[in-house]
């Protein structure tokens, strides 16, 4: 095999791998605080491909208005789900079932919405930039380059957000002992909220970045939440660096993969990487205990 | 009518704490002054856990009003309580485990009531507690047990507090340590900051409180000054073994 061949896949695999950070640290964000699983992860991001659909094609906004447009609205609508369901679950005691099958109706409920609201056909954004980059022999098209670029400076700015804002404080607080947080006057439900806002907007990022190199449908998040399981399994459930460590590593893990099979082998590849660590490491490459 | 003076600072009337189909506090009627150090006691299981979770806002109260400077507090979000003059050290000191000792005692100055004194808070607790400066960066879960209640009392103490609930501040440290923790309790009272605490030992409580409560399955069975109570039958003969 070509040497820059393989490169090039290594680098797909790693901006392929930079979409599933997003949206597997989204699915830690809300574990990791609230201890809820959200199985309607998926439709924020189907949600974030309509919106940027309706931004930038019917509404004619550039990509660069549009897609922060897309981002906000994901927040927005994703703390008025919360607060409208899961706000009323957490505090029951059979909070950790309800909670997982209030998530799954939910999510049946926005494919359903997306579905009577959106139709049924399949969606397509036209590319934000044009061109390919050449670096010797390794070619990349820019909106790829562009991808990875957005994925990295979302990372940095989570993470900064996460070491040295007020709200990051409270987040990692809220994380690491509820009661704790609340006697020292942090508002645990309204960390809540803003938690599971940021989760639909990181998910409405990475579904921006991707609709003009994937469809956007009702069911576009079905896969994109099966994604997110396998990188929180890798990198451990609840853990922010662990979700990003697990999308880049499984990003890569399925390029190599496809280019020494076929491509019919990378869901084959992940899954079984996923139950490899599950054997190995029941805890994740970041988990605790 | 009562003045000002004498009105309570913290008033519990008539509490009831129900967890699923159990009872576990009774009617507890309990009140503590300004500048005070009031022990709570009890067996295990007695609700002297529960009542403090009661006061801050933890634990729902059933039934009954929790009273702060006269107003009423009862099952107001435990967020709030800070604003008002009160925090806690819980029970195990349950720091931030992951965070370093300086970000556990900053977000004891969280409260946007408190935030801008956090500066000269931390000053002040510092002076209390050298090893706050000295380990600043360490990662708090990797202190030793004495060390991290003196971190949670020090985050306690972040806004300012005029009112101190401690839940079983000794509970799990050697001997040594707990009268280090009990000369800690003596200096914060020193500097005007009412604190109650619950505790199972009853001669180590009466070293440091002026006032206690006795609590038996959920109810108030005895309450008085340190003096009376250890002159009552009831803790001379099941408490002190006499």
């Amino acid at each position: 095999m070509n040497l820059a061949i393989f490169l090039e896949q290594i680098l797909n695999g790693l901006i392929a791998g930079s979409m599933y950070a997003l949206i597997g640290s989204g699915i830690a964000l809300v574990y990791g605080t609230m201890k809820v699983l959200n199985l309607a992860h998926g439709e924020f991001y189907m949600l974030g491909g309509y919106f940027t659909f309706y931004l930038t094609v019917q509404l004619g906004l550039p990509f660069w208005v549009a897609i922060p447009l897309a981002v906000l609205l994901a927040f927005l609508l994703g703390m008025a789900i919360q607060k409208l369901t899961i706000e009323y679950l957490i505090v029951r005691e059979n909070w950790a079932f309800t909670t997982i099958a209030a998530t799954l109706g939910l999510s049946i409920v926005l494919q359903n919405a997306a579905l009577l609201i959106f139709g049924e056909r399949f969606n397509s954004v036209p590319y934000y930039v044009d061109g390919v980059m050449v670096l010797g022999d390794i070619r990349l098209p820019w909106q790829r380059v562009m991808i990875f670029v957005v994925a990295l400076a979302t990372i940095a700015a989570m993470t900064w957000l996460l070491k040295y804002t007020r709200l990051g404080w409270s987040i990692r607080a809220t994380s690491q002992d509820q009661d704790a947080a609340e006697v020292v006057g942090i508002p645990v439900r309204r960390v809540y909220m803003i938690c599971f806002g940021l989760a639909a907007a990181l998910g409405a990022l990475a579904a921006a970045m991707l609709a003009p190199i994937s469809a956007i449908n009702p069911w576009a998040g079905i896969p994109i939440l099966l994604k997110g399981f396998v990188v929180v399994i890798l990198g451990g459930l609840g853990s922010f660096p662990g979700a990003i460590v697990g999308g880049l590593l499984l990003g890569v893990v399925e390029a190599v993969g496809v280019q020494l099979t076929s491509s019919e082998w990378r869901d084959v590849i992940s899954f079984s990487l996923m139950i490899a660590v599950i054997w190995w490491r029941p805890w994740g490459l970041f988990g605790k205990k | 009518m009562a003045t000002d003076t004498d009105r309570p600072m913290l008033d519990v009337r008539n509490v009831n704490v129900i967890y699923g189909n159990y009872q576990v506090l009774w009617d507890v009627s309990m009140q503590a002054h300004a500048g005070q150090v009031m022990a709570v006691l009890g067996p295990n299981g007695s609700g002297k856990s529960t009542i403090l979770k009661a006061i801050m806002g933890l634990t729902p109260v059933r039934s009954g009003k929790v009273l702060l400077d006269g107003e009423d507090i009862t099952n107001r979000p435990a967020h709030e309580m800070v604003a008002r003059g009160m925090s806690m050290v819980l029970e195990r000191r349950r720091l931030f485990t992951g965070m370093t000792v300086y970000e556990n005692v900053m977000l004891g100055a969280y409260h946007p009531s408190v935030q801008k004194h956090a500066r000269d808070r931390l000053e002040w607790v510092e002076s209390l507690f050298p090893i706050i400066a000295e380990r600043r960066d360490q990662i708090a879960g990797k202190m030793s047990g004495g060390e991290q209640q003196m971190v949670a009392i020090a985050r306690a103490l972040m806004s300012k507090p005029r009112l101190l609930l401690m839940d079983e501040p000794y509970l799990g440290l050697t001997p040594r340590i707990v009268q280090q923790i009990a000369g800690i309790i003596r200096k914060v009272n020193a500097e005007g900051i009412a604190v109650i605490f619950n505790e199972q030992n009853v001669k180590l409580s009466f070293g440091i409180s002026n006032h206690g409560y006795l609590l038996e399955s959920g109810r108030v069975m005895l309450s008085g000054s340190g003096e009376e109570m250890m002159k009552s039958d009831v803790i001379r003969r099941v408490y002190l073994g006499e």
